[in-house]
């Protein structure tokens, strides 16, 4: 007896957002990245089109991150020393996109100035042609402080920056306005603020195919279930024709996994939970394909080895089933 | 280019050339035309009349068909082509002609009011003296007095009266008058009880004072009646003194469960309730004693903390109260400084979250009897929402916060005098001005004043829709305060005390919580029952608002839903006006006990959907704009 396969059918789909630039397009990026479109929930081919695949983004930071496992440390080695060398070896990697941590910090222990943030910034634009995402402290007056002449000094180059928020939005999106660039906008995991924080954007007059949300998830154990839900109703709202919902979204996995206790602590813990450095990267590597699963276009990671095995993971999830 | 005669009528005329606008011409003539708004069309105070001759109209917003039939035009929207004459309407007749502004109904005595229907009494009795041949006790001649005048057969009387009984008898030479109450609701046949005695007759015309008070979780407002005649003849309101321990039920609830803590607050809402009781009686001139019957109104945790029953179970789940009907109590026993032996009813509740504050907004709002499908909403510190008719009721509560009282914001007061009532926000030059309660200087902003305060900075940029101030804009208003991002809304050369009067962005937060609450509160509301927000045929609003609530205001922060303004009806204080019905009316007050056993209670706190909705309405005016039609539109322009 043939099976019938139900099928939903959406008037609704993810815009279509493109990171980068090329230098027929203003930008310096050798290639550019393109995600959304897709017309199903998260992998359903046989009930829509998924015109673009997630991408991995590799989480890079301005100075060697010493508040880092050095599990992570590590496996870069030396290319963790500066922010250049990193980012090429992250593209080596895997990496789809670079996403370039600042850390409040500068390596010489005094906090960050904005020359240094656009040094690094431009040191890493030229030592790899991915697209790049730029994330600030996180500390709002700081932020617009570094983003301000980072979006001024790379204008054109149409990288992410981050981190808006709804506290904290209008000079990051201003600059991304002025400067032709993109913004990450995060909301903590509420499909409503995320909604709103959309809209304050797209009243600056941002287009939104230049805005990617954050809807901000939790690491497996910790909370992804709320993440993941919150993911599947914008989704949902997304394909049901709901605008402000209709953007691709950008998860944290490796910065959530590495804050676990399963990630970052060796010893003292029981011996059935195995070995350490597989363990983590377990962790990360579940987190990721949890959150790729519930609607995620691109997942920031921080394990080299996660890199690749994720990617085998959106290889199989992209394989289109033949028909019949 | 050509140029017209512009005629102003008791002014000047002129000539001015073509695509004039009315309000530049007024200018040149020396005119002052109000322009609240900064000449935008929004807020229609610049309306004048063309008596003579057509003009153009860029908008007439504002204006009904039949005002621009009368000639009237928005000064600032309006283009002279041909030559026209034009009249300024006087400043009041203006204020008077915008409709949006709902103004609560006065307090009149029911219609057909008679005391005759009351179970208090005041008797005239003329006692036979005693003397040999008659050896009737004091207390015995006095009922049978009673029972002759009054065809009951048993009375009961207080001991401490009871003592003083015989000399007042004396004293009177045996014309006394007395005050009887033949029954209450928890008593409904009797024993009548001789509550008062007084020597001689006492006057037929002189009042017999009664009080309706309204416990508030913020404030607490009371009401002096004359039971004879039904009339309100003094009112005073204040905040709770509780306030100081807890802006909300429940952290009150938590307040009263540490150490004497419901000592304490019992003690602070009976201090709250004197002083006012003090304040109304000055105002008639006589003293509280001679007050003889209180109702009580208010939510159930209000209710208990008056009373000192223990409260905690109202705040853990299963939320039961420890009562909802109270039986009727002694003034004395309570602690409400009326005459001690006075009764005191307190009104009943549905549930925790429902109380007496609501059967009697219910009650005073005529909900229950309606025909078309209604909807009710006390706001105060609990957000109350009823929706039905008079075949079904159902209730949810939310918690908003005091904001709409003016409490819990930096500059926030009640609304009285010196109260900012009413702003405007000029679109380019980001200036105010604003109506202020008795026209003094300003002290604060009351409850309507912040909501259109905040409505107007959302229109003119001056707050983006999640309520961030814009600090960049170009005016020295907008400021980092003590208190983090404030907008100026008077300078300190304009208030009463000196200070400029602010709204910080801590503010504007706490009142979109608030509205939020409520807003959601009506959403769930509706779809639980099934019933579409857009087909409810009347809103009713009561509230400690003052005598306004501006419904357009309300409606553009997403605090009602958007709606036609007529189906709005402002109505004050829904609760006291309640409690002052149950106390004219045995059939009100029974009415109020049938409200409570009809009314269905819709817990939020059952799943997700209420949390949902509130965070949804947590923007200006919502997440979801196209329930916002009008304000949509509003923002466009």
């Amino acid at each position: 007896m043939p099976v019938e396969i139900p099928k939903d059918t959406w008037t609704g789909a993810v815009r279509e957002v493109t990171i980068g630039a090329t230098a027929a397009e203003g930008g310096t990026r050798a290639t550019t990245v393109t995600i959304g479109g897709a017309t199903t929930m998260p992998f359903m081919h046989f009930e829509g089109s998924i015109p673009h695949r997630p991408v991995i983004a590799v989480e890079i930071v301005n100075h060697r991150p010493d508040d880092w496992s050095h599990l992570l440390l590590d496996a870069w080695g030396d290319a963790a020393n500066d922010p250049a060398a990193w980012a090429k070896a992250a593209e080596q990697a895997g990496a789809d996109l670079i996403q370039l941590s600042l850390n409040q910090t500068g390596a010489d222990g005094n906090p960050i100035t904005p020359e240094s943030a656009v040094t690094a910034t431009k040191a890493v634009l030229e030592a790899s042609g991915l697209p790049l995402l730029v994330f600030a402290p996180g500390q709002a007056e700081l932020d617009n402080e570094l983003l301000v002449p980072i979006a001024e000094a790379t204008k054109g180059e149409r990288i992410v920056l981050g981190i808006a928020e709804d506290k904290n939005y209008r000079t990051i999106v201003a600059a991304a306005l002025a400067n032709d660039h993109l913004v990450s906008a995060r909301t903590a995991m509420d499909v409503n603020l995320a909604k709103q924080l959309n809209i304050l954007i797209g009243d600056m007059g941002l287009p939104l195919d230049r805005v990617i949300m954050d809807p901000t998830t939790g690491a497996l154990g910790y909370g992804i279930e709320y993440g993941y839900s919150v993911m599947e109703r914008l989704r949902l709202a997304a394909l049901q024709g709901d605008a402000m919902t209709q953007l691709p979204m950008l998860v944290t996995a490796g910065y959530e996994t590495w804050k676990t206790k399963e990630a970052k602590v060796g010893e003292g813990v029981p011996q059935e939970w195995g070995d350490w450095t597989a363990r983590a990267i377990n962790w990360e590597v579940v987190t990721a394909v949890a959150l790729l699963e519930s609607g995620a276009d691109i997942v920031v990671l921080r394990h080299p080895e996660s890199i690749a095995r994720v990617r085998a993971a959106i290889d199989e999830l992209m394989a289109v089933p033949a028909a019949g | 280019m050509a140029k017209h005669i512009v005629t102003f009528t008791g002014y000047r005329t002129l000539h001015v050339p073509t695509g004039t606008l009315l309000s530049e011409a007024a200018q040149m003539a020396d005119i002052e035309i109000q322009q609240p708004c900064g000449g935008q069309g929004r807020c229609g105070r610049c309306v004048v009349q063309v008596t003579n001759g057509t003009v153009r109209r860029r908008s007439t917003l504002r204006l009904t068909p039949e005002d621009v039939g009368a000639g009237y035009a928005l000064a600032c929207q309006t283009i002279v082509e041909h030559d026209v004459t034009i009249a300024i309407p006087p400043q009041e007749k203006i204020e008077r002609r915008l409709a949006t502004d709902r103004i609560a109904s006065d307090v009149t005595a029911p219609l057909g009011y008679t005391p005759l229907g009351q179970p208090l009494h005041r008797l005239p009795l003329d006692l036979p003296p005693p003397s040999m041949s008659d050896q009737t006790d004091d207390w015995s001649r006095l009922q049978t007095a009673l029972r002759q005048q009054t065809g009951v057969d048993s009375f009961r009387i207080d001991l401490p009266l009871l003592r003083r009984a015989g000399r007042i008898m004396r004293e009177g030479e045996w014309q006394v008058t007395a005050l009887v109450e033949t029954d209450t609701w928890d008593r409904l046949d009797g024993p009548a009880r001789v509550v008062a005695l007084w020597p001689g007759h006492v006057p037929d015309d002189e009042p017999l004072w009664t009080v309706a008070i309204d416990i508030g979780t913020t404030t607490v407002t009371l009401w002096l009646v004359d039971l004879l005649t039904g009339r309100v003849r003094a009112q005073a309101a204040e905040y709770n003194a509780q306030i100081a321990r807890g802006e909300d039920v429940i952290s009150r609830i938590i307040y009263a469960t540490k150490n004497s803590g419901s000592t304490e607050l019992r003690n602070l809402v009976l201090e709250t309730i004197n002083t006012l009781l003090e304040r109304a009686c000055k105002i008639v001139q006589i003293a509280p004693e001679e007050v003889f019957k209180a109702t009580v109104s208010g939510n159930s945790t209000m209710m208990h903390l008056l009373l000192d029953i223990p409260a905690e179970s109202i705040r853990l789940s299963p939320f039961i109260t420890a009562v909802n009907h109270v039986p009727t109590l002694l003034a004395e026993d309570v602690g409400v400084a009326i005459y001690p032996h006075a009764t005191v009813d307190c009104l009943p509740g549905v549930a925790s979250y429902v109380g007496a504050d609501i059967t009697a907004g219910v009650l005073s709002s005529g909900l229950d009897d309606a025909e078309p499908v209604t909807l009710f909403l006390d706001v105060g510190t609990n957000g109350e929402i009823v929706l039905g008719n008079r075949e079904w009721l159902a209730t949810v509560a939310c918690s908003a916060g005091p904001a709409f009282e003016g409490a819990g914001v930096l500059h926030g007061m009640r609304a009285t005098q010196g109260a900012i009532e009413e702003t405007w926000i000029n679109g380019e030059s980001f200036d105010t001005s604003f109506r202020v309660i008795g026209g003094t200087k300003p002290r604060g902003i009351c409850g309507s004043g912040l909501i259109s305060l905040v409505a107007e900075m959302f229109l003119t940029g001056v707050i983006d829709k999640s309520g961030n101030i814009d600090l960049d804009l170009p005016t020295a208003r907008v400021r980092y305060g003590t208190h983090g991002p404030e907008y100026v809304v008077a300078w300190g050369d304009e208030t009463h005390d000196g200070r400029d009067i602010v709204i910080s962005r801590t503010d504007i937060d706490n009142l979109l919580r608030a509205k939020a609450a409520i807003y959601a509160g009506f959403t769930v509301l509706a779809d639980s029952v099934g019933v579409p927000l857009e087909t409810v045929e009347q809103v009713y609003i009561g509230g400690s608002f003052g005598k306004y609530i501006n419904v357009e205001k309300a409606v553009q922060i997403g605090l009602l839903p958007d709606m036609p303004w007529d189906r709005f009806h402002f109505l004050g204080n829904t609760s006291v006006r309640g409690a002052y019905l149950a106390l004219l009316s045995r059939e009100d007050r029974a009415r109020i006990a049938d409200i409570a056993s009809r009314m269905t209670y819709i817990e939020l706190s059952a799943d997700n959907t209420f949390f949902d909705a509130f965070t949804s309405a947590l923007f200006l005016p919502h997440t979801d704009l196209a329930r916002f039609p009008t304000v949509q539109a509003a923002i466009q322009r």
